[in-house]
């Protein structure tokens, strides 16, 4: 009996799915969805791809380049809890597919003067 | 005269690749001999080249259903290790966690097990539900399957007041959803003709042949790791394990739905007497020494082994999961069950075979 009494409340209802790529779900506020990398203040420190677990990010200091594998990628956030300068932050919109692969950013970073030779 | 045949690795009811080669005689099965190693990823060597606290994350990815569970008890190995406290709240936001994961797994099992045999529309139905708990997930962890909520020192993420809320609300509103499916599981003249006196197995049996579980409560056994000293917090939450005294497949579906029930109490009650203060201690240094640590995932008792050596690395990480110990049961299950039958009872030990070869 408790089957055919969900079968027909099921008959007078609408479909539990969505037709997809016309009718898309508003990501939720808390997803984790894709790293965002803000290269303002970032110092080059590498912290980030010394705590990533899968080795998705390459931070190059002779080039200044950041540069992050978006394949690779867990969403682990563990680079964004581990960035001194708080420069990668997470955002809730999905990584669209046919992304690209990788990510590369050049870091702004102004070279410190070097100090004078002693005479 | 006997015939051998090959079941799995790819079976049309199973999605997952259990191998196991069936004597036949005269269409019921006489003896069982298993084969693992079909999926074997290697993970448990994997560790070598990773830290104590990425190593999370690899054992995460032992398996789909239970990832929480994985990353919890890994994170409890790690902490005893370290002879590390971890706050309150975040040990009641484990709880929250693996609850959820219970839930969505017994919903996913109870969905796979309609569809084997061959109840369609209570498939779908089951799998309905269990898009519920999903999206609580989703919005409590950030992510749908693999949830990387705990790590080695306590949570990463905190609840906020609006997603309590809507836990509450999603769970008040699942419970007569499950009253409904659950009327279907236990009544149901078809459902029952198929499951009662199938893959019989006594309390004392399945005491000794070391199941661990549902398998183990469905005959009788009310044991539970959940309510062992190592987990105190389950106590003060008022658990009490599911046993059902059947002892055959009818008596395993019953202790699952009984612990869908369980689970969303469980998670009411955390809710209520969630603390406030902090969700994480810092851990320093290198882990040195060994530690057992014992969970209950939704398919039995899962145990984690770690070895540290000082240093960066573990050097041993060793997982016992559930299906590992449930797999001997099948083979006191099967000799005698007819070949039709045989996914049925393959299926209610919830069989994790990724888990299993890892």
């Amino acid at each position: 009996m408790g089957m055919l009494n969900l079968v027909l409340t099921n008959i007078s209802r609408k479909p539990a799915t969505r037709l997809y790529p016309f009718e898309v779900r508003a990501p939720f506020k808390e997803f984790k969805g894709r790293i965002v990398f803000n290269p303002d203040n970032c110092i080059l420190c590498g912290l980030c791809q010394k705590k990533c677990p899968p080795d998705a990010i390459t931070v190059t200091k002779a080039d200044k380049t950041w540069e992050l594998n978006v394949f690779r990628c867990i969403m682990c956030t563990e680079c964004v809890n581990g960035c001194p300068k708080d420069c990668i932050s997470i955002s809730n919109e999905r990584a669209k597919t046919g992304a690209k692969e990788f990510i590369k950013i050049v870091v702004p970073i102004v070279d410190k003067p070097k100090a004078a030779p002693s005479k | 005269m006997t015939t051998v045949i090959p079941f799995g690795p790819q079976h049309p009811v199973l999605p997952e690749p259990v191998s196991l080669k069936l004597e036949i005689d005269n269409d019921v099965v006489v003896g069982v001999l298993p084969s693992l190693g079909y999926v074997h990823r290697g993970l448990e060597k994997f560790i070598d080249t990773k830290d104590y606290n990425q190593t999370m994350y690899i054992c995460e990815r032992i398996c789909g259903i239970c990832s929480g569970i994985h990353g919890i008890t890994y994170s409890r190995a790690v902490e005893k290790l370290f002879d590390v406290e971890v706050p309150e709240r975040a040990q009641y936001l484990r709880v929250i966690n693996s609850e959820l994961c219970r839930i969505h797994s017994h919903l996913l099992w109870l969905g796979l097990f309609a569809d084997g045999f061959g109840f369609e529309s209570l498939f779908y139905e089951c799998w309905k539900y269990r898009e519920d708990v999903l999206d609580l997930l989703e919005r409590f962890t950030g992510n749908r399957v693999i949830h990387s909520m705990s790590k080695v020192g306590g949570a990463s993420r905190d609840l906020t007041k609006e997603q309590i809320d809507q836990i509450l609300k999603t769970l008040d509103d699942l419970e007569p959803k499950v009253k409904n499916i659950e009327k279907v599981f236990v009544n149901n003249y078809t459902v029952k003709k198929r499951l009662v006196g199938l893959g019989v197995m006594s309390k004392q049996l399945a005491y000794e042949a070391g199941t661990a579980g549902p398998t183990l409560r469905g005959s009788g056994n009310a044991i539970d790791v959940r309510n062992t000293a190592d987990w105190d917090i389950y106590r003060d939450l008022g658990f009490k394990p599911a046993v059902a005294k059947e002892g055959d497949c009818y008596g395993r579906t019953k202790v699952r739905i009984d612990e869908i029930y369980e689970s969303i109490k469980l998670v009411r009650n955390a809710i209520s007497k969630l603390p406030n203060g902090e969700i994480e201690t810092r851990v320093k240094g290198f882990p040195t020494g060994e530690a057992v640590m014992r969970a209950e995932q939704p398919r039995g008792e899962v145990v984690y082994y770690v070895k540290g050596k000082g240093t960066k690395n573990l050097e041993r990480l060793k997982v016992r999961t559930p299906t590992f110990a449930n797999i001997p049961s099948l083979l006191l299950m099967l000799p005698g069950v007819k070949l039709a039958d045989v996914p049925i009872v393959v299926l209610t030990i919830d069989p994790c075979i990724s888990c299993t070869e890892r």
